[in-house]
C-alpha cells in the first residue's frame, strides 16, 4: 500500500476520474474531426506568400489513463518554397508528432489536434461544373491554388492533400511497405489515385519514371516484392512512391536512421539530387545533427513538445544560442574531437510529459541558469531576421531592440 | 581485339585458388595456434571462425553454412579498449558474443588471461564469466521486469560469492552510486527508468561481479545523444578507476573513435583493418575504411567534403563475392581483386590490412 502514496502511482480512483474527464474531451474532438464541412471553413490565408506550410501554435495531446500528454505545445514555424527545413530533437521532443499532424495521421481517439492552425498552400487541379479536371492546351491540366488550414480540415477531406500534396517517407522501409503486393502494384496505385484520367499503363510508365529517378532500374524491381530487397532498395522505393505524386511537401521521418553508413551517404546524396529536380520542399525530421547539417537550409530546434531555437543552419551551427542546443553539439563525438578531455554531458533527464513545469522545462538540466529561469516559461525572441530563441537569457534585447 | 585482351589480362581459376588459398590458410592457423599464448594480453584472438548451419539433410548432415565470422584475430591488454566498427550483418556482434562463448566457435582460438578457453565445457566456463561480461543495446529488453534493481544487481554478487552474504547490500549500493544511480533506486523496477537510466543498471550489473573484460555490444546505439554522452563518460570513468578491458562494438564511428585505443573495421564478417586509433584514423589503408569515414556526415554546414561513393548494397553473407569480399563495391577494384582472396598482412608495425592495393 506504500505504493499509493509514491507519486509515481496512481490509484484506481484517479484514474478513474482522469478517464471520465479524458472522455469527455476526446468526443467532442473526434466529433469536430468527424463533421461535415464546407470548403469555405478551412479555407484560409497565408500569413506569407513565400511558405508552403505555416504550423502557428499547434498543440497535439494523447488522452492517457496516466494524464494528458503534451506532446507537441504551442510549436509554431514555416516552411519556405523549394527549401530543406531540418527539425531536431531526442526522442519524444515531438518533432514527429508534429509531422503526423500535419498528415492527420495522429491515432484517434486517445491522440487530437486540440488547438492551433496548418497552413498549407496546396496546388490542385482545377475543375468545371462536372467535377472533372480542365485539360490545358499544351497537356496537363490546369491548377489552382488553394490554401487549407489543415487542424479544421475534416478527415473525410483530407484526401484532397494527403499523398497528393503532402507526401511523408517513414523511419521503417520495411514496415511501410505492404509485403503482399509487388513494388509495382505500389507504386501504380499512387498514380491512378492521384492523376486524373489514368490508364494502367500510364501509371506503369510514371512508376517507371519514378524509380528511375531514385537510382533503380525498373526492369529488376517493378516486379519484385518487399522483402526480396535489402533496406537501401526499400527505401527509394519509399522514395519513389513519395514522388509519384509530385507533391509540393516531403516530409521525411528518420529517413536514414534505419540504414548503414554507407547507405545513409546514398540516400542523402539521392535527397539532395531529388531536391535541386524537384519543384517542392522537403521537411526532414532526424535526431542525427550532421545530418540535418548537411541537408537542411533552415533548422528547427525541438524540446519537450516546444520549439526552443529556430534559424538558418548557419546561425544553429555556428552561433547557437540556446543553452540546449549548445550543449547538444558538444555532446555529439564529431570525427574531429580531441578524444583526450571527456565529452560534455547534459546532465539529468527530458522532465515527465504529463507533469510539465511552468517554468522553463530546460531549467533542470541548464548550465547557464538564472534567477530569472524559475519565472515563466521564456517566449520567443527574435536575436536576427531569420533566427528565434526562446530562452530568458535574451530577454534583454528583445527589450532594447 | 579478343586476343589481345587475352594476352594482358592473366586467366583465373577459381577453383584452383579457393584451394590453394585454404590450403595455405590452414597451415598458417595451424602455425599460429601452436604459438605460445602471450602472458600480457587479457584477451588473444587467434583466427576466430563462426558458421551458422543454413540447411541440413535428414541425418543432421550440414550442407550450407553461413560463414558469420571469418578468420578474426586480435589481441586486447588489460585497460584498453578494443573498438570494433562495421554495418549491419558484418559479425561484429557475432565475434563478441564468440568470445564469451556464448556462441561456441567453429574454429579458431580465444585465450583469456592465458587460458585456451575454446573448447571448455559449460561448467569450467562459469568461473571465467565472473571475468568477463557483457552489455547488451537494448537496455529495454536486457533487464528482467519482474525484479527489483536490487534484486537485479544482487544476483550476480550472490551467484559468484563476491561478498559475504550479510554484506551484499552495502556492496550494491556502492556500486551503484559509482554508476551514478540513487540509493532509492534498490526497491525499484526497471519499468520505472528512461532508457538512459536502464543502460546505467545494465552497466552496473555487468560490473558487480568485478570483472576484467566487459563486451560493449552498441551500449549507446539506442540512446539519445545527451545521455549518450553520459554513458560514454561513465564507461570511461570505470576503466580508468577499475582497469577494466572494453570490446566496444558499434557502427558509431565518432563513438568508437572517442572511446577506443585500437580499431578494427569489419565487413562481411572478415577484419579489413586492423590498428592502433592513430594509424586507423589519420592513416587508414583499406579502401572501405575510408570510404566508412567519408560517408559520415559532419555536423558542420561549411565543411562540404568530397564523399567516396560506395555503389549498392552490401552482399548477402550466405553468397559471399568470390576473391576480395569488398569488390563488388570498391571503387578501385582491379581484375585480381575478383579473383583472388586478399592476404591479411601487416602494413606497418601492429597496422593490419587485407587488400591487394597495398
Amino acid at each position: 500500500m506504500a505504493k499509493k502514496t509514491n507519486g509515481n502511482y496512481l490509484s484506481g480512483k484517479e484514474i478513474r476520474a482522469i478517464s471520465k474527464a479524458n472522455a469527455k474531451e476526446m468526443k467532442r474532438l473526434e466529433a469536430y474531426k468527424k463533421r461535415r464541412a464546407s470548403e469555405s471553413e478551412f479555407l484560409t490565408q497565408m500569413k506569407n506568400n513565400d511558405n508552403i506550410l505555416e504550423i502557428d501554435d499547434l498543440h497535439t495531446f494523447f488522452f492517457t489513463e496516466q494524464g494528458v500528454v503534451k506532446a507537441v505545445n504551442g510549436v509554431s514555424y514555416d516552411v519556405p518554397k523549394n527549401a530543406v527545413v531540418g527539425v531536431v530533437g531526442e526522442s519524444g521532443c515531438g518533432k514527429s508528432v508534429t509531422s503526423m499532424s500535419v498528415m492527420r495521421l495522429i491515432q484517434g481517439p486517445t491522440g487530437q489536434i486540440v488547438d492551433g492552425s496548418i497552413r498549407f498552400k496546396s496546388s490542385e487541379y482545377k475543375l468545371d461544373e462536372k467535377g472533372s479536371p480542365i485539360p490545358k492546351a499544351d497537356g496537363g491540366y490546369e491548377t489552382e491554388e488553394k490554401v487549407y488550414d489543415i487542424a479544421k480540415m475534416p478527415i473525410r477531406e483530407i484526401h484532397r492533400i494527403r499523398g497528393k500534396q503532402v507526401a511523408m517517407i517513414f523511419q521503417e522501409p520495411m514496415t511501410s511497405l505492404n509485403p503482399v503486393f509487388t513494388i509495382g502494384q505500389q507504386l501504380d496505385e499512387v498514380t491512378l489515385l492521384h492523376l486524373p484520367g489514368a490508364t494502367k499503363e500510364i501509371a506503369k510508365a510514371k512508376s517507371e519514371e519514378m524509380l528511375r529517378l531514385v537510382g533503380i532500374i525498373p526492369e529488376n524491381v517493378y516486379n519484385a516484392f518487399p522483402h526480396e530487397l535489402s533496406g537501401g532498395m526499400r527505401q527509394r522505393v519509399m522514395i519513389a512512391m513519395a514522388l509519384a505524386a509530385e507533391p509540393r511537401l516531403i516530409i521525411a521521418d528518420e529517413p536514414t536512421t534505419a540504414l548503414d553508413v554507407t547507405i545513409q551517404a546514398q540516400i542523402l546524396d539521392l535527397l539532395q539530387d531529388i531536391k535541386n529536380k524537384i519543384d517542392g520542399s522537403i521537411l526532414l525530421i532526424t535526431h542525427d545533427l550532421g545530418v540535418i547539417a548537411e541537408m537542411a537550409d533552415y533548422v528547427v530546434v525541438m524540446y519537450a513538445g516546444k520549439v526552443i531555437e529556430k534559424g538558418t543552419v548557419f546561425e544553429i551551427f555556428q552561433d547557437p544560442k540556446h543553452p540546449y542546443t549548445i550543449g547538444l553539439q558538444k555532446s555529439k563525438p564529431t570525427m574531429t574531437l580531441d578524444d583526450s578531455t571527456e565529452l560534455y554531458n547534459i546532465p539529468g533527464n527530458v522532465p515527465n510529459p504529463i507533469n510539465m513545469p511552468t517554468h522553463c522545462y530546460f531549467k533542470e538540466r541548464c548550465a547557464m541558469c538564472t534567477k530569472k529561469c524559475s519565472g515563466d516559461y521564456p517566449g520567443m525572441v527574435q536575436v536576427s531576421p531569420t533566427h528565434f530563441v526562446a530562452c530568458h537569457l535574451y530577454d534583454e534585447e528583445k527589450n532594447n531592440g | 581485339m579478343a586476343e589481345q585482351l587475352n594476352k594482358n589480362s592473366v586467366v583465373y581459376d577459381d577453383e584452383a585458388i579457393v584451394a590453394e588459398f585454404q590450403a595455405k590458410r590452414k597451415l598458417q592457423i595451424e602455425r599460429d595456434c601452436a604459438q605460445p599464448f602471450d602472458q600480457q594480453a587479457l584477451l588473444e584472438v587467434r583466427h576466430l571462425r563462426k558458421c551458422f548451419p543454413m540447411k541440413k539433410t535428414i541425418t543432421g548432415k550440414v550442407t550450407k553454412e553461413l560463414v558469420a565470422v571469418d578468420d578474426v584475430s586480435f589481441k586486447l591488454y588489460p585497460g584498453e579498449t578494443l573498438g570494433i566498427v562495421g554495418e549491419s550483418g558484418c559479425g561484429k556482434t557475432t565475434t563478441g558474443r564468440a568470445i564469451l562463448k556464448l556462441h561456441e566457435p567453429s574454429g579458431g582460438q580465444i585465450i583469456f588471461n592465458g587460458q585456451d578457453i575454446t573448447h571448455l565445457k559449460s561448467k569450467q566456463m562459469r568461473e571465467i564469466r565472473k571475468q568477463m561480461q557483457i552489455i547488451f543495446q537494448d537496455p529495454y529488453s536486457s533487464l528482467p521486469p519482474r525484479d527489483t534493481v536490487g534484486g537485479i544487481l544482487s544476483e550476480p554478487v550472490q551467484v559468484h560469492n563476491i561478498v559475504p552474504k550479510d554484506q551484499v547490500k552495502d556492496y550494491v549500493l556502492k556500486l551503484m552510486d559509482k554508476c551514478g544511480l540513487r540509493d532509492y533506486y534498490f526497491e525499484r523496477y526497471p519499468h520505472e527508468f528512461s532508457g538512459g537510466q536502464r543502460q546505467r543498471i545494465c552497466i552496473a550489473r555487468a560490473l558487480s561481479v568485478n570483472p576484467k573484460l566487459v563486451i560493449c555490444d552498441e551500449p549507446v546505439s539506442a540512446l539519445d545523444v545527451s545521455i549518450q554522452a553520459q554513458i560514454i563518460n561513465l564507461l570511461k570513468e570505470l576503466q580508468r578507476e577499475m582497469n577494466l578491458a572494453y570490446v566496444f562494438i558499434s557502427h558509431d564511428l565518432s563513438v568508437v573513435k572517442f572511446i577506443s585505443d585500437k580499431i578494427g573495421v569489419m565487413y562481411l564478417g572478415g577484419m579489413m583493418e586492423f590498428g592502433t586509433k592513430e594509424d586507423i584514423f589519420k592513416n587508414p589503408l583499406h579502401p572501405y575504411t575510408k570510404a566508412l569515414f567519408s560517408a559520415v556526415p559532419n555536423p558542420d554546414p561549411t565543411a562540404k567534403m568530397e564523399r567516396i561513393k560506395l555503389e549498392g548494397d552490401i552482399p548477402s553473407p550466405a553468397n559471399p563475392p568470390k576473391g576480395c569480399r569488398f569488390h563488388t563495391r570498391c571503387p578501385y577494384a582491379k581484375e585480381v581483386c575478383k579473383h583472388v582472396p586478399p592476404e591479411y598482412k601487416e602494413c606497418e608495425p601492429g597496422h593490419f590490412a587485407a587488400c591487394h592495393l597495398l
